[in-house]
């Protein structure tokens, strides 16, 4: 053999060996790469109510829900914008005169304030070292993510249980990521007890829905009618119950609350068994064509958006008009004036009803109190209170939903019409008391134009009121916020963007 | 000079044999590992997952993922021939080695597109699943040769959608929750491996 060629062969095999030994570090570079690479950059752990802290992971998400903080989209009727509804419509504060509803109550802000806005608003009171709230500790239930977190480590019973004023230093992370989502897998979760109970008095397993069932279910969490039962499951704590037992229609839930003999309160000028209804959007979204085409709350409220060649869901849960072009203009190929007119339009006609019933409803109020004055007996009121109690009721379960207009505009329309015959049932039965005991002339109609008179007519101290608030917000609030950052600054701490708090 | 005289003058003196034989298994043996490292014989198989061996191709899986093609059809179902093994194992090569080469040398571009010997094989394998549900549509002109002539359309020119979506490129799905390749070191080596250093 020729000695050059067995130093080729030497050579040739060296370069052979080099370049596999290249190529199998390439392919190790690039698993490694892998392993990186659009990873999670954080673990964030179970429970974690901060949603800065998710947002490390996922900051196109966050950003976006950060963006929950403009308040600057005015439609026709709502949007994001804090405005006042009992100056808007003075007749709410004699509807709900005798509850705490007559003191504030304006048209809701971003998630991003629920809990800036329970603490500001006067329903909750001025809780301190000597007075309670009058609102108990079950009202924070849907304001953030904390309570996923409290429920977890103290139980559901001992959340609920207690004064409002109990959770001040516990609950401070406004509704976010932990609300909605698994910290681990990112999927859609039920946080909220509440939700899942009633499915399963309903014989349904919430864990079997599809996806794009929990896309609206996350939402029913709270977007629902519901109340506190002091009875059931343990006496004498308000555990959040959603009514549904026999059903989500309005005579169905009425039927529910009749049977158990339910009130929130009683009215504080016809004495009527009241029962307010929250805000049952769930439940009338559920009846509407766009809920029966299969259209979830996330199609419309968190559409895609395309961001840098990237597709997510935008996280600024807003009303859909603000954001036509990717939300209504997806399926509907009118113009984006065209699609918030015809929605405007169904919210006038819904609206005009509305002050309909709402105005024999004040009357009915006024009628009844007068009665009561000119001596009625329980026994000769007690229809005419059933009837004012059923058709306030619907007025609400109409009014409260919000979106009821849109989104089921022919049941919103149907529960207003029922709610007239039975206010002017009881206005014709109220009538027939006061023939009775001698009484023929017109009622005396206060002046109820402003809200200012509507809410002295009820008798509210209104100076008081705002002076207590604005103290508690002075001395009490920050020692809870206080309190909560020395709780959160034993938490890991990330590198992440300021946090934000109440 | 006939083949067993072309051995012959290869064959190493007899006192080097053994160390040749070292050398070459060397050679081998590296060659070997490389394609475990690869997960070679993957490419083999139908199963999804092989495709995101290379991470690059994350998008297109996870865009997949979340399709209504997700519960009927895998990659290959439309990506390679389907008519039979001979032209499936082929295509599957010379795709594959293409890709491979592209991956390995980091020249992928940022939005990847399919190719005109993809587009063809992807456009009769719309129409060999779909065949039933377009009988009352003329699709004699929908393929892949009248496409490259500048004639007639494909099938997602209309399908916008289906199955990636519209907005596709490397970094468009970062929270993509796609299975990580498994650890090349074997359970049995990292179980003692934690034992011994406890």
């Amino acid at each position: 053999m020729k000695p050059w060629l067995g130093w080729m062969l030497f050579f040739l095999t060296v370069v052979a060996v080099f370049f596999i030994g290249l190529l199998a570090s390439n392919i190790m570079e690039r698993r490694t790469e892998a392993q990186f690479l659009d990873r999670d950059k954080i673990d964030v752990q179970p429970f974690e109510p901060r949603n800065e802290v998710w947002g490390i992971n996922h900051p196109k998400q966050y950003e976006t829900y950060m963006a929950t903080s403009d308040t600057n989209f005015v439609s026709k009727h709502n949007g994001s914008k804090k405005i006042d509804m009992l100056a808007r419509y003075p007749s709410l504060v004699v509807l709900w005169a005798g509850y705490a509803f007559s003191k504030e109550y304006n048209q809701a802000r971003g998630h991003y304030y629920a809990v800036k806005d329970v603490t500001d608003i006067l329903r909750t009171g001025a809780p301190d070292e000597n007075a309670e709230s009058p609102m108990p500790a079950t009202c924070w239930t849907c304001k953030s993510p904390d309570v996923p977190r409290l429920m977890n480590n103290n139980g559901v019973k001992e959340f609920y249980d207690g004064n409002w004023a109990g959770h001040g230093s516990e609950v401070v992370n406004p509704i976010g990521c932990a609300d909605c989502h698994d910290s681990e897998s990112m999927e859609l979760k039920i946080t909220r007890p509440a939700l899942i109970e009633a499915f399963n008095r309903m014989g349904k397993d919430i864990n079997e829905s599809t996806h794009q069932e929990m896309r609206s279910l996350v939402c029913a969490q709270c977007h629902v009618e519901y109340y506190f039962n002091k009875e059931k499951p343990y006496k004498g704590v308000p555990y959040l119950t959603f009514p549904w037992d026999n059903g989500m229609s309005v005579e169905e839930i009425e039927a529910y609350y009749d049977a158990m003999n339910f009130s929130d309160w009683t009215h504080g000028l016809s004495k009527t068994p009241m029962i307010k209804a929250q805000h049952p959007g769930y439940e009338l979204y559920l009846t509407g064509i766009h809920a029966k085409r299969g259209v979830a709350c996330a199609d419309c409220h968190m559409p895609y958006k395309s961001e840098g060649g990237v597709k997510f869901t935008d996280h600024k849960i807003q009303s859909p008009l603000n954001n036509v072009s990717n939300s209504c203009q997806v399926c509907h190929r009118q113009s984006a004036l065209e699609l918030t007119n015809n929605v405007n339009d169904n919210m006038d006609k819904v609206i005009s009803v509305r002050s309909e019933l709402e105005h024999l409803l004040v009357d009915a109020h006024i009628e009844a109190q007068f009665a009561w004055s000119k001596g009625a007996t329980e026994e000769q009121m007690k229809d005419a209170l059933m009837d004012i109690r059923h058709a306030q009721w619907r007025w609400d379960f109409a009014a409260a939903s919000h979106g009821g207009a849109f989104h089921a505009p022919i049941e919103t329309l149907r529960i207003l019409g029922t709610g007239i015959a039975k206010a002017q049932d009881a206005r014709l039965k109220i009538g027939t008391v006061l023939r009775k005991l001698g009484f023929d002339g017109e009622v005396p109609k206060p002046d109820l134009s402003t809200k200012e008179l509507a809410q002295s007519y009820i008798g509210l101290d209104m100076v008081e009121l705002n002076k207590e608030k604005a103290e508690f917000l002075k001395n009490v609030v920050p020692i809870w916020l206080e309190k909560a950052n020395e709780r959160e600054s034993q938490w890991t701490q990330y590198e992440m963007a300021k946090a934000v708090k109440y | 000079m006939s083949v067993k005289r072309i051995l012959q003058y290869f064959k190493p003196p007899s006192g080097w044999i053994l160390s040749v034989n070292f050398l070459i298994a060397l050679l081998v043996g590296l060659f070997v590992y490389s394609l475990y490292v690869s997960n070679a014989v993957s490419y083999l198989s139908d199963e999804p997952e092989t495709c995101i061996n290379c991470h690059v191709m994350r998008p297109e899986f996870s865009s997949w993922q979340h399709s209504s093609h997700k519960n009927v059809a895998v990659c290959n179902d439309c990506h390679v021939p389907q008519d039979n093994v001979f032209s499936k194992y082929f295509f599957k090569a010379k795709d594959g080695l293409r890709h491979a080469t592209i991956f390995t040398l980091r020249t992928e571009p940022q939005v990847i597109k399919m190719h005109e010997a993809g587009i063809k094989v992807v456009q009769e394998n719309c129409k060999a699943c779909h065949f039933e549900l377009n009988q009352q549509v003329g699709l004699l002109d929908v393929n892949g040769n009248n496409y490259v002539h500048g004639v007639g359309k494909l099938c997602w020119d209309c399908h916008r959608e289906v199955p990636h979506g519209r907005v596709k490129g490397l970094s468009t799905t970062p929270y993509a929750r796609v299975p990580l390749l498994e650890s090349p070191v074997p359970e049995w080596i990292k179980d003692y491996l934690k034992k011994t250093t406890k």
